[in-house]
């Protein structure tokens, strides 16, 4: 089977075309308030780099969402600006465009919602909006239309997973293939991540994390929320330690290790986890596989 | 013409002059399959043979049909879906291959040159939907095993799908591209919570989609009409299932949906011929649980309940035998919270009570010894198919085992004989049993190809069937199997004694080594198979239910 058009082109607003890549959805949802456009896109990607947003100039959306890093960085928190220290890993922003809620709680609904809320926090940028309008000349609104159709473009797929799911059954080895098989199988691993883009969007405790940190439940208010974090995507996370949301594992290894043992205990530890007693052999199986989830990350139109 | 049919215009009345006119019959009888379609000009139906399972086509007019594909009669291959190109010379079909997952395939109709266009267990059910209009793609559906449905092209020649579109485990029922190559309609339920489905527009290029139906009820199963104006599709949101109609410009819903055709049943559309005949099957007669002897079944049947006739399933005894469970289906769908409830029938007082477990799929129910819960397999409504437990009186549910990668119907499992474990099939594990209270598991059999397991009274053994080749009597305790010769199994059933049933026919399986006893056929039985305590009586799930094709005309 010959894999040309692994790369398939989606029309945009005029005669623009967007390239997503192997195994993700040509349909790309775009709020009808924020057609892509690549005038948006480019002014996207400059402010996207751009310091000024930052109250002493120190920091761009780039600085913790570092694009040769899948757009994380490579420490357990976020830094900001004076060096203020983040509450949480700094999360992958690839494939964004596919999410449903956005931040580890997923208090904002849409990417618009979200671009916004970095700039303005103390231990980020440290800006109001208005600030950040009169420095770059820009109106809010061109602002968090750029930024949001901008990391929508942030797109990674191509992966050989991606290659093994659309038929070249040699794209994996036969160890990420057994991976593969306990990834989905005994493991349990899809109860969570899944789909192309390996994650369920959803949120669920795992005991990670400080006791009794909010988590989901700071956006919803419900106590049962307490501790869940949203569902990361996989893609890339060979490549992009340290793991989960504070940053506590600094290996898939390790990772894979904590899941084994059923996670941490807590009164609202999700049904999903629990012990599986995996060999050795097994558990280095699901790290390879992981390691199959790396592709092609791509930027821009 | 079916009974529903026949019964149109004297129950629509005066409103039956504004409609099409009436369908005519293409074909019946007992090799009816609606698993294809109608070839654009009109003048062949693909189909699957039921007593080959080979693909085969029919020609409409003359009424013959032939075989397109030759499969070896022993093998476990079989054809499924499947999509007549636009000029009627190739059929895209799925094919259940002898690793047991679907592939795509695509054969010309004289049986030459069939290939293999995607092959994948991580993807391992397809269904051909419809041909682009330039031949060049296969609308095609893909199940992957993270229980992701996904709308993809397949090149007719070979080379990657192009995926435009990634749902949830609910996937589409039906599919179709538009004349013009630009857009695909397909039915997906109207959110997550809902159990209703409703038709959407996806354009090819991946720049938009949208919802097209917003009114109340379930809209499924849409085509597109030859001219590319409108769409056509079945609808529940007056009651009954009727055809309806939205024009459709430039990706647009233009207008109101129009009624086409009011209640043609429970019908499935297949295709949409060039002339602007609706092709689709219609289902008649239906099955139900019935409650009759061991020794006489036919003669002493009689339907459990009068409730939602046809639409009753799977009985279980409960261990006192002053009740029975079944499950009940509601509404037309057979995924989504309560779309079947759990029925519990005291024999005391016919008083009737119903569970509505939070489950999205109920297979099957077994009850625990002191009858305090049930075992049901199925799925939850992440479309996790496994056992779970749920409480006899308060449908509280607890999972016991839920994969996402297993089949929504779940797993096959039974209780101990003292309610303290649960030993169940699992898909890739074989025979295991898992403690309730401490959720400990241990695979007790390795074997992956046991189905329909049962327990014996006492507890001491399990039976459970070997593909193909007999029962096997496996200790509780471990230890070597013991095969009793029995081809063609079908269900099992352990009371005072092993009952076995082979399609529709039952028999009784001694212990002692004596050759299997035939007894007397309780007719058109399907299955959902349960014996009493007191070893005369059974409950059994019975009817008949019949396929045909037939036309409707659209203006």
């Amino acid at each position: 089977m010959k894999f040309w058009a692994l790369l398939l082109p989606v029309a945009l607003a005029g005669a623009d075309k967007l390239v997503i890549p192997a195994g993700l959805d040509a349909y790309l949802p775009v709020p009808d308030g924020n057609p892509i456009t690549r005038e948006k896109v480019e002014l996207g990607k400059k402010l996207f780099f751009d310091t000024r947003l930052s109250r002493d100039h120190s920091v761009s959306c780039a600085t913790c969402h570092v694009p040769k890093l899948a757009f994380t960085d490579d420490r357990p928190l976020s830094v900001g600006v004076a060096g203020r220290l983040g509450n949480r890993r700094v999360p992958r922003i690839i494939n964004r465009g596919y999410g449903k809620s956005f931040f580890w709680d997923g208090r904002a609904a849409t990417l618009e919602e979200q671009v916004l809320e970095p700039v303005q926090n103390p231990k980020e940028m440290d800006m109001t909006l208005e600030e950040a309008a009169a420095r770059t000349g820009l109106s809010i609104q061109a602002i968090q239309q750029a930024l949001a159709s901008y990391v929508r473009t942030i797109l990674s797929g191509d992966s050989p997973y991606d290659r093994y799911l659309l038929g070249d059954l040699n794209a994996l080895t036969e160890p990420q293939r057994a991976g593969l098989r306990l990834f989905r199988g005994r493991a349990g691993c899809t109860a969570c991540h899944l789909g192309p883009n390996l994650t369920d969007e959803r949120f669920h405790n795992t005991g990670i994390g400080a006791p009794g940190e909010e988590g989901r439940m700071a956006a919803t208010g419900r106590a049962h929320d307490r501790g869940a974090f949203k569902t990361p995507s996989l893609r890339e996370a060979a490549r992009t330690p340290p793991y989960m949301h504070d940053g506590s594992l600094e290996s898939l290894e390790e990772v894979i290790e904590f899941y084994d043992r059923g996670g941490r205990p807590n009164a609202a530890l999700d049904a999903e986890i629990r012990e599986l007693k995996l060999t050795a052999v097994e558990k280095a199986a699901i790290v390879r596989f992981l390691g199959a989830l790396s592709g092609t990350v791509r930027d821009g139109m | 013409m079916g009974l529903r049919l026949a019964c149109l215009a004297l129950a629509a009345g005066w409103a039956v002059a504004f409609e099409s006119p009436a369908p005519r019959l293409l074909w019946a009888g007992p090799e009816v399959t609606l698993l294809g379609g109608p070839s654009r000009d009109g003048r062949y139906l693909s189909y699957v043979d039921p007593a080959t399972r080979n693909l085969a086509i029919r020609e409409t007019g003359s009424g013959r049909s032939r075989m397109v594909t030759r499969k070896a009669p022993a093998s476990e291959e079989f054809a499924y879906f499947s999509a007549m190109s636009p000029d009627s010379r190739r059929v895209a079909y799925a094919w259940f291959n002898e690793q047991g997952f679907y592939d795509l395939r695509v054969i010309d109709v004289d049986g030459s040159s069939p290939r293999i266009l995607y092959r994948n267990e991580e993807a391992g059910f397809v269904q051909p939907c419809a041909w682009s209009p330039d031949s060049k793609f296969i609308l095609t559906l893909l199940f992957r095993t993270d229980n992701i449905s996904q709308i993809v092209l397949v090149p007719a020649e070979g080379g990657p799908p192009k995926i435009l579109r990634s749902l949830n485990w609910v996937y589409p029922k039906r599919m179709d591209i538009s004349p013009d190559g630009r857009f695909i309609v397909y039915d997906s339920f109207a959110d997550e919570a809902s159990g209703d489905r409703t038709i959407y527009l996806l354009s090819v290029d991946g720049a938009s989609e949208r919802r097209l139906v917003s009114l109340p009820g379930s809209h499924l199963f849409p085509l597109w009409m030859p001219d590319g104006k409108r769409i056509v599709y079945a609808s529940e949101r007056a009651g009954t299932m009727d055809a309806w109609e939205l024009e459709i410009e430039d990706g647009e819903p233009r207008g109101a949906p129009r009624l086409v055709r009011r209640d043609l049943g429970r019908f499935l559309p297949l295709g949409i011929t060039a002339a602007g005949e609706l092709v689709f099957g219609l289902r008649s007669g239906e099955v139900d649980v019935f409650v009759t002897t061991l020794e006489t079944p036919a003669r002493h049947a009689h339907r459990v309940t009068q409730r939602f006739p046809g639409r009753n399933t799977a009985p279980a005894w409960s261990p006192d035998g002053q009740a029975i469970a079944y499950l009940s289906r509601r509404g037309s769908e057979n995924f989504g919270q309560e779309s079947r409830a759990i029925v519990i029938r005291r024999l005391d007082s016919d008083d009737e009570r119903e569970l509505l477990p939070k489950l999205a799929h109920l297979e099957r129910v077994r009850w625990s010894p002191d009858g305090k819960s049930l075992l049901v397999s199925g799925s939850d409504n992440q479309g996790r198919g496994g056992l779970y437990l749920v409480d006899s009186g308060t449908a509280a549910v607890r999972a016991l085992v839920s994969e996402a990668g297993a089949s929504f119907r779940g797993f096959e499992g039974v209780f101990s004989s003292d309610g303290r474990s649960v030993f169940y099939l699992h898909r890739d594990a074989g025979l295991r049993r898992r403690e309730l209270t401490t959720g400990k598991e241990a695979t007790l059999y390795p074997d992956k190809r046991f189905r329909h397991l049962v327990v014996s009274p006492d507890g001491k053994l399990l039976a459970a069937g070997l593909e193909n080749t007999g029962i096997a009597l496996l200790p509780t305790a471990g230890g070597e199997p013991r095969i009793i010769p029995f081809r063609g199994l079908t269900e099992l059933e352990w009371g005072r004694e092993l009952v076995a049933a082979r399609g529709t026919e039952l028999w009784r399986i001694p212990l002692d080594g004596a050759p299997p006893a035939k007894l007397e056929s309780p007719g058109n039985r399907a299955a959902g198979l349960s014996l009493h305590p007191d070893g005369r009586r059974i409950a059994l799930t019975a009817g008949n239910v019949k396929s045909e094709i037939w036309a409707l005309p659209l203006r």
